[in-house]
């Protein structure tokens, strides 16, 4: 496939198909959806639990290709033994682990680790709600500084976690970042995760109305104001090198971003002020850099 | 071809001759021999497989049911900590109805930390849907494991199986091995070619969704399943007896028939049991043993059959459920109706041994939970 230029140029071919359960406005079905327009039916998908799990509900299934789910915590311990026994068993296949960000980050760490370390063949979306979303909206350590979870009544005080720069320590050969809302930036990435022998991550911010704290219909704005304030960067890492795929003309002002969404209503603009000057001085540097640097030598 | 190899490579031609695929692995201690051994033939090219050293014994079963559900002939080994590990994706392995064999080659439970053989890891998995067999010799673990891909495969069954295997008694411990000819194995053993999990885009299909109120349906199914086993592991033996002369069956009874008094034993320790009873028979004393060689399905039947005219039963558990007693005792009380004197011996390896169940035979008679140290 050649790469992706307008919205015209995805497949129009659906492989998750309407009627499933997951929330109105759930930018992680939306994800999954495009992902598999890019990949195609010969595909096979490997879901962590969580709320994609919900996609097949018995005796019915919105997917056209095959998927499987064992539990949460071994999408990349899955990818592996799948890996070997489609060699066997001579099945060319892409090998998907789609997996939430609490099953990646937390609880999924050690066999996603294990299967990057051994450099499989697959490709792993984290779809990423930033809390464990299934059951709640949970802390977990890819939740940002601040974000209320029904965990952290009074805000998360650590950071989240720098999960590509885990992956990258791993020199496996492409990670990435994206969001449903630009999909031919994700989709691109999705397509070059294809393409690299090896293993490929892409953690993909997906903004839950429900989580979160906003209005359905507002999933794709919330994900733009993400990256356009610069709270959440796309880039890509390959051979140790972050380069931006995306760097907003002018930031918007992060406000705008965290007064959209519930998780965030309990911030003074104090508070949102000291997260503005963390992002300014974040993207200064990065300006200062041309947007590229060398994480790993 | 007969060789003197330890129950660990016995194990390892289990897998071997039955042509398993994919060997997912993590080592631990008193297993860790089998999947060296593996390794080695994969090394030099004696054994088509491919070898994944994982990074937990959880890792482990997950990849063992993923290949599965792509179609694979798999095989692992665990033990004790390592089993424990694995009791999530236990449970998923059955549930999904994957044929993984799996052996465990029993080790107590920490803490305190042991090493040595002990029943509380293998039964802490009696209620996983699982099928149990317990060996009391090597040749036994080997023609097991073969056995077990052609019971566990069988599409009325569709069960995964543990083959348990007392560590160091038996893991460690030479004895002389027939090994029969791979093209004997061939003939008894096809190759897996499942219909009801497919992970092909050639035919779609959705693996491991989300029931509601089916759930006790599947259940019941796999209930059924078990229920099916007894006859399949049954067949199975006799069909394995034609071609190798040697005969198993879901229990091995032991100077039964005029049996007055009798212990029920599971493992390799029935050895010295059966020892035991020859040297009490010299002396004129009527006294049997038997054998459970399947824990799950549990053999009821055979237990009521052979055991319902003894007067006095013992049962000897290497295991114990704090609170209630051995485990064992309990399953065979309920299934006979009456009470039983329940040992607890051998608990971590501690040794057994012909006096101490010299011991139990004269302390029968008495309902009780009593201690053998």
């Amino acid at each position: 496939m050649k790469t992706l230029k307008k919205l015209t140029d995805i497949p129009m071919e659906d492989y998750l198909v309407g009627g499933h359960v997951a929330c109105q406005g759930c930018s992680a079905s939306l994800g999954l959806r495009l992902a598999l327009k890019v990949l195609g039916k010969d595909t096979i998908v490997i879901n962590g639990s969580g709320c994609m799990t919900l996609l097949p509900v018995y005796p019915t299934t919105p997917l056209r290709v095959p998927w499987i789910h064992l539990a949460i915590e071994n999408t990349g311990a899955a990818g592996t033994a799948l890996y070997y026994a489609l060699r066997r068993k001579n099945i060319k296949a892409n090998i998907l682990g789609y997996a939430g960000d609490g099953a990646t980050y937390d609880i999924g760490i050690q066999s996603l680790s294990g299967a990057a370390e051994k450099n499989i063949d697959m490709i792993y979306i984290c779809y990423n709600n930033q809390s464990f979303g299934n059951t709640g909206h949970q802390r977990a350590s890819s939740t940002p500084r601040a974000s209320y979870t029904t965990t952290t009544p009074v805000g998360k005080v650590e950071a989240a976690k720098d999960m590509p720069a885990i992956m990258a320590a791993h020199r496996i050969p492409y990670i990435a970042t994206a969001c449903p809302s630009y999909p031919i930036d994700f989709l691109n990435k999705v397509k070059k995760a294809a393409e690299v022998k090896g293993m490929a991550f892409i953690d993909l911010l997906t903004p839950c109305p429900v989580g979160w704290g906003f209005d359905p219909s507002e999933g794709i704005n919330i994900g733009r104001l993400a990256v356009r304030t610069g709270m959440w960067k796309l880039y890509e890492i390959m051979d140790g090198r972050v380069d931006l795929t995306y760097v907003p003309k002018k930031r918007k002002r992060v406000s705008e971003y965290l007064r959209a969404q519930e998780r965030f209503s309990h911030l003074s603009d104090d508070d949102i002020g000291a997260i503005q000057a963390e992002v300014d001085q974040e993207w200064a540097g990065l300006e200062e850099r041309g947007y590229g640097y060398e994480i790993m030598v | 071809m007969r060789q003197m190899i330890t129950g660990n490579g016995a194990a390892a031609w289990g897998a071997r001759l039955s042509r398993a695929e994919i060997i997912p692995n993590f080592p631990i201690t008193p297993q860790t021999a089998i999947i060296e051994g593996i390794a080695s033939w994969i090394a030099s090219g004696e054994m088509d497989a491919d070898f994944l050293p994982m990074e937990s014994e959880h890792s482990v079963m997950s990849a063992l049911a993923a290949a599965s559900s792509a179609g694979a002939r798999v095989f692992s080994a665990t033990s004790s900590q390592g089993l424990m590990l694995m009791t999530e994706m236990m449970y998923v392995t059955s549930g999904l109805r994957l044929p993984v064999i799996l052996v465990n080659v029993s080790r107590g439970l920490s803490a305190p930390i042991t090493l040595w053989s002990d029943h509380n890891d293998v039964l802490a998995q009696r209620d996983s849907g699982w099928l149990q067999i317990f060996c009391s010799n090597n040749q036994e673990v080997l023609d097991s494991v073969v056995m077990g891909y052609r019971i566990a495969e069988k599409s009325e069954v569709l069960l995964p199986m543990m083959i348990n295997v007392d560590g160091f008694t038996l893991s460690a411990t030479r004895e002389p091995v027939e090994i029969p000819d791979q093209g004997e194995i061939d003939d008894f053993l096809p190759a897996y070619n499942p219909e009801h999990t497919i992970l092909d885009p050639k035919e779609p299909m959705s693996v491991g969704g989300v029931v509601f109120d089916e759930y006790m349906y599947f259940r019941s199914q796999q209930r059924m399943a078990m229920c099916n086993s007894k006859g399949v592991i049954k067949d199975i033996c006799s069909e394995w007896e034609k071609l190798t002369g040697r005969g198993y069956g879901l229990v091995e009874p032991y100077c039964l028939e005029d049996a007055e008094r009798a212990l029920v034993i599971s493992g390799s320790e029935s050895a010295i049991l059966k020892y035991t009873v020859d040297k009490l028979r010299k002396d004129g004393e009527k006294v049997g043993m038997l054998r459970l060689r399947t824990m799950r399905p549990f053999p009821s039947e055979e237990i009521i059959d052979t055991l319902s005219d003894v007067e006095e039963i013992g049962v000897i558990d290497q295991d114990i459920s704090p609170g209630s007693g051995g485990i064992i005792a309990t399953e065979v009380k309920a299934c006979l109706g009456r009470g039983v004197t329940s040992f607890i011996a051998g608990l971590g390896g501690r040794r057994i041994g012909a006096e101490k169940y010299e011991q139990m035979f004269k302390r029968l008679g008495r309902d009780v939970e009593e201690w053998i140290f």
